[in-house]
């Protein structure tokens, strides 16, 4: 018998337990075969038939024979910095107003922010689209207050990527920041302002400093997010011919017929291997970062800056931020959904204004039926996450043999960018031998793999809560483990399960890029939807459809938001 | 009642609580307490009992029947082994109101199967007994610390157990809630009758509760005794320093006989009993403690010769209210003196008497 770290194992074991093994199984039978297929499928020649042919190294050639290669690699470095850079900067902001200051209306933050991850982010996308196109609003101001001829801002470029995809991460940004704010132990500052140190001296060596570890780490998850973001690089980047390597993924499956899925693989391939080693940098500087991360005791209480007379200034800022960030994108979507066919804002335009495109919207069977699948989509999805996750959560957090292999394995989809993990998925449902391709259950699965390091991490944080001794004191008491679990921890996890399906609902019905390869004609859902609208040009009913998404959705992130602040559970 | 033999237990981080061959035995009925500083290995040797953690070696055997035996392959899971425990924490069940609690472990006994109503008066009688009655329809999470203890009492002995373990069970309480619950938690064990074993690092606890105490440091049991006999007759320096507060004097032994041996210190020879459990060892320290000094005046020669009389000047004189206390400078050396120092004051000049059968000569380490 080995020597083995303090574990608190209640039962006898040992050898590892069924449920490990089952669940260690279920994993694997998950995650492995993207792996696989998706490596299989770079090396392999497809035949006239569209199966798998001789072994080939031509799709790694065609690769890097890609004239573009470079410039699609720069911008895959360039985009995803200077994105991490705007969402943290304007997410670190309002952090800091909202938790360190005594500025105005700091709730508004928190609204904004909830209401934000309801929308799905090809809606979102086109608001900024809309609002810096050529003929947008914006550029009108701009040409309206400097003159001159041309548009002043092209959107479809490096800058309007990075700028958009910034504004899409930040509210995220502002929620993972706020805590580490929050809960920066005020003792420190003190010391510092005893020591003669003023505001703002202490904002710059002390604040900064301690959260500077943090700071660090969410970057690197925003660079790591958007280095394998889709949307902004194929709805902003592709149009202006700026690619990076998952848009690239998606031009080389578009523009070819039949599809060319070898390639397309061996793109894939190379962004995986990109993503392990991002992922392996970023659980390093993670696991550091806990060393910073203050307990809080009894009496604990951060200290709020007063600003004085900057106070209302403050206000303004935290006014301004959502106004932009959110509500104007909002307002733009709301604005094209009352037009029959889209112009910018104009006071001529307002006798056009109806409500045709809703009327439309909600009568349109097809419509209707992917509110329905996206729905049961995201339901079904999330229900089998938190099912899974809560049992495979308690086997990890309470060490037992075998834990480790599950938790590694739940953690790999997230080397997975969501369109290269579509592309895997799409191979194993044509080739698999399986008649699934193109079902709302394809979808399921693949949602449920995707979302399960997710729901992991919710569920291993409830449990930890949960103190040992609590289920110790039941098998004292008699209980076999299995009762112990669902007497004692489940009706414990109860707060945390329901906010772990929302969170999984709210991500899995969020994203177009691990449906967009996958959905056939009987599963249309949302997102889909929208970015194929947004394809054909029909802004009207895009719009339609967006506001009453978002709408629903927003229910739904409301019950998050109140669920989270009840049960003081991390909101990601 | 219950033996245990040859308990080990390691960790991969060396300074966590491990533990190498613990064996001691508890009788039935006895309240046992298991005394150390935190990381000594004694939640580990009560875990290891509950069936808790899997030791990596040794044997347990309770009322005849063996629960664990590493070398024969046998472990009894905690949940077969008919014990009662109270933890730090409670682990009172928040879910779940104070009658539910109670009845839980009834509710998973496997030998026999209990009727509602018997549940009902057993748990409800109980409940009685722990002064909870009133509340047992509330909800465990409104309870306070003090009701949260008996609760987690009620609920382990309403299944009559064979062994009651306690780790820590007073250590969240304030300090006087403390000693009331002291005071109830012996009173109730022996009117149960229920073999305890009880797990601290408070002494003045061990003393006051315990028929027998182990003394644990390291990881390994140091020493057995009862209550008194480790506080008279610590077998070394570490037992010495860790029960009551003791004024101890090292040095190298000069000369022995069966009963006394005259000890060099930095203050010079010092004539000891030899403590009962140094018995066969080289004893290279005395032990006296602060109540058993005698201070006297220098121009008071009375009924004593020179020996363990040493010229020293008072530093500090503090009043405890039962107690006065103070602290005498003798050479280089600190001695604390407790008891009836009242007409002494701050600088005075003194002499500090150790009386020889009041001074044990005990070894430095185990």
């Amino acid at each position: 018998m080995g020597v083995r770290p303090g574990s608190r194992r209640v039962f006898a074991l040992r050898r590892v337990p069924l449920k490990v093994i089952g669940l260690i199984a279920l994993f694997s039978a998950g995650i492995i075969p993207p792996f696989i297929f998706l490596i299989y499928s770079s090396l392999h020649q497809l035949d006239s038939s569209g199966a798998f042919g001789a072994l080939t190294a031509a799709n790694f050639a065609t690769v890097f024979n890609d004239r573009a290669l470079a410039t699609t690699l720069i911008n895959s470095m360039l985009y995803p910095l200077g994105a991490a850079l705007v969402a943290l900067t304007v997410g670190g902001v309002q952090a800091w107003l909202a938790e360190r200051t005594d500025a105005k209306f700091r709730q508004i933050l928190y609204v904004a922010a909830i209401i934000s991850l309801g929308i799905p982010y090809v809606l979102y996308i086109v608001a900024w689209l809309l609002l810096l196109s050529k003929a947008g609003p914006v550029n009108a101001i701009l040409q309206h207050l400097l003159g001159g001829a041309g548009p002043y801002i092209n959107v479809y470029s490096l800058g309007g990527m990075i700028f958009i995809e910034g504004m899409l991460w930040s509210p995220l940004a502002f929620l993972l920041l706020s805590p580490v704010f929050r809960n920066s132990d005020a003792s420190f500052e003190e010391a510092a302002s005893i020591c003669g140190a003023g505001v703002f001296s202490t904002l710059r060596h002390i604040t900064i400093g301690m959260v500077r570890p943090a700071l660090l780490a969410f970057g690197l998850l925003a660079f790591i997010k958007a280095s394998e973001a889709f949307e902004v690089p194929a709805l902003v980047g592709l149009p202006g011919s700026r690619r990076v390597l998952t848009s690239t993924i998606y031009q080389t499956l578009t523009l070819n017929i039949p599809p060319d899925t070898g390639s397309a693989s061996a793109f894939g391939v190379l962004l995986l291997i990109v993503m392990a080693v991002l992922l392996h940098i970023y659980n390093r500087v993670a696991a550091r970062t806990w060393r910073y991360q203050t307990v809080t005791g009894k009496g604990f209480r951060p200290r709020v800056v007063r600003l004085g007379r900057w106070r209302y200034a403050a206000g303004a800022l935290i006014v301004a931020i959502p106004l932009v960030v959110i509500v104007l994108p909002l307002a733009t979507i709301l604005w094209a959904a009352l037009l029959p066919y889209y112009q910018p804002f104009s006071i001529a335009a307002l006798p056009k204004l109806g409500v045709a495109n809703f009327v439309q919207v909600l009568h349109s069977r097809s419509f209707q039926a992917s509110i329905v699948n996206t729905l049961l989509l995201g339901a079904c999805a999330a229900t089998v996450v938190t099912a899974l996750s809560v049992v495979a959560g308690w086997c990890v957090a309470r060490r037992m043999r075998g834990g480790a292999v599950l938790d590694t394995l739940a953690a790999l989809p997230l080397v997975f960018p969501a369109i290269v993990l579509g592309l895997a998925f799409l191979q194993i449902f044509v080739h698999g031998g399986t008649h699934i391709y193109g079902t709302l259950l394809s979808l399921i699965i693949a949602s449920t793999v995707a979302y399960m390091p997710y729901g992991l991490r919710y569920a291993q944080l409830g449990v930890i809560q949960i103190h040992p001794e609590l289920e110790e004191a039941a098998a004292i008491a008699g209980a076999r483990q299995g009762t112990a679990f669902f007497q004692i921890v489940l009706p414990l996890l109860v707060p945390a399960m329901i906010s772990c399906w929302l969170f999984v609902f709210l991500i899995a019905v969020r994203a177009v890029s691990l449906m967009l390869l996958l959905v056939g004609p009987d599963s249309q859902i949302v997102a889909v939807t929208l970015f194929d609208f947004w394809n054909n040009g029909q802004v009207g009913e895009l719009a339609a459809l967006g506001c009453v998404w978002t709408a629903i959705m927003t229910v739904f992130s409301v019950a998050f938001l109140v669920l989270a602040r009840r049960y003081q559970l991390p909101l990601s | 009642m219950l033996q245990v033999e040859n308990l080990t237990k390691l960790y991969a981080a060396e300074d966590s609580g491990g533990i190498r061959n613990i064996a001691f035995e508890v009788a039935t009925g006895e309240f046992y307490t298991l005394l150390g500083p935190s990381g000594c290995g004694k939640t580990t040797t009560l875990r290891s009992v509950a069936g808790l953690e899997e030791p990596s070696n040794g044997r347990v055997t309770l009322e005849d029947r063996i629960i664990f035996d590493f070398d024969r392959g046998v472990f009894v899971p905690a949940n077969q082994r008919r014990l009662g425990m109270v933890f730090q924490s409670y682990a009172v069940w928040p879910h779940m109101s104070v009658f539910d609690n109670t009845a839980f472990p009834l509710r998973m006994a496997r030998d026999r199967r209990w009727s509602k109503t018997d549940v009902q008066r057993r748990v409800m009688r109980t409940l009685e007994t722990m002064g909870l009655a009133a509340l047992a329809g509330r909800s465990a999470a409104q309870l306070s610390g003090g009701q949260q203890q008996r609760l987690a009492l009620a609920r382990a002995l309403v299944g009559e157990p064979r062994l009651l373990l306690l780790d820590e069970p007073l250590s969240n309480l304030d300090a006087l809630l403390r000693e009331q619950m002291r005071t109830e938690l012996r009173r109730l064990q022996k009117e149960v009758g229920v073999t305890a074993i009880y797990v601290t690092h408070d002494q003045s606890e061990a003393l006051a509760l315990s028929d027998r105490i182990a003394v644990m440091h390291n990881g390994a049991i140091v020493q057995i005794g009862l209550p008194r006999q480790i506080y008279d007759q610590p077998c070394n320096a570490f037992v010495a320093t860790f029960i009551g507060r003791s004024n101890l004097l090292r040095g190298k032994l000069l000369e022995r006989d069966q009963q006394h041996a005259r000890i060099a210190t930095a203050l010079g020879p010092i004539l000891c009993k030899i403590s009962h459990s140094a018995a066969d060892r080289l004893p290279g320290a005395a032990l006296i403690r602060p109540e058993h000094v005698v201070l006297k005046r220098p121009d008071d020669r009375a009924g004593d010769g020179a020996v363990n009389r040493f010229r020293g000047r008072i530093v500090q004189v503090a009043f405890l209210g039962e107690a006065t206390e103070c602290v005498v400078q003798v050479g280089d050396v600190v001695i604390l003196v407790r008891g009836a120092t009242d007409q002494y004051d701050a600088a005075d000049e003194v002499d500090v008497f150790f009386p020889p059968e009041r001074t044990s000569a005990i070894t430095e380490d185990a």
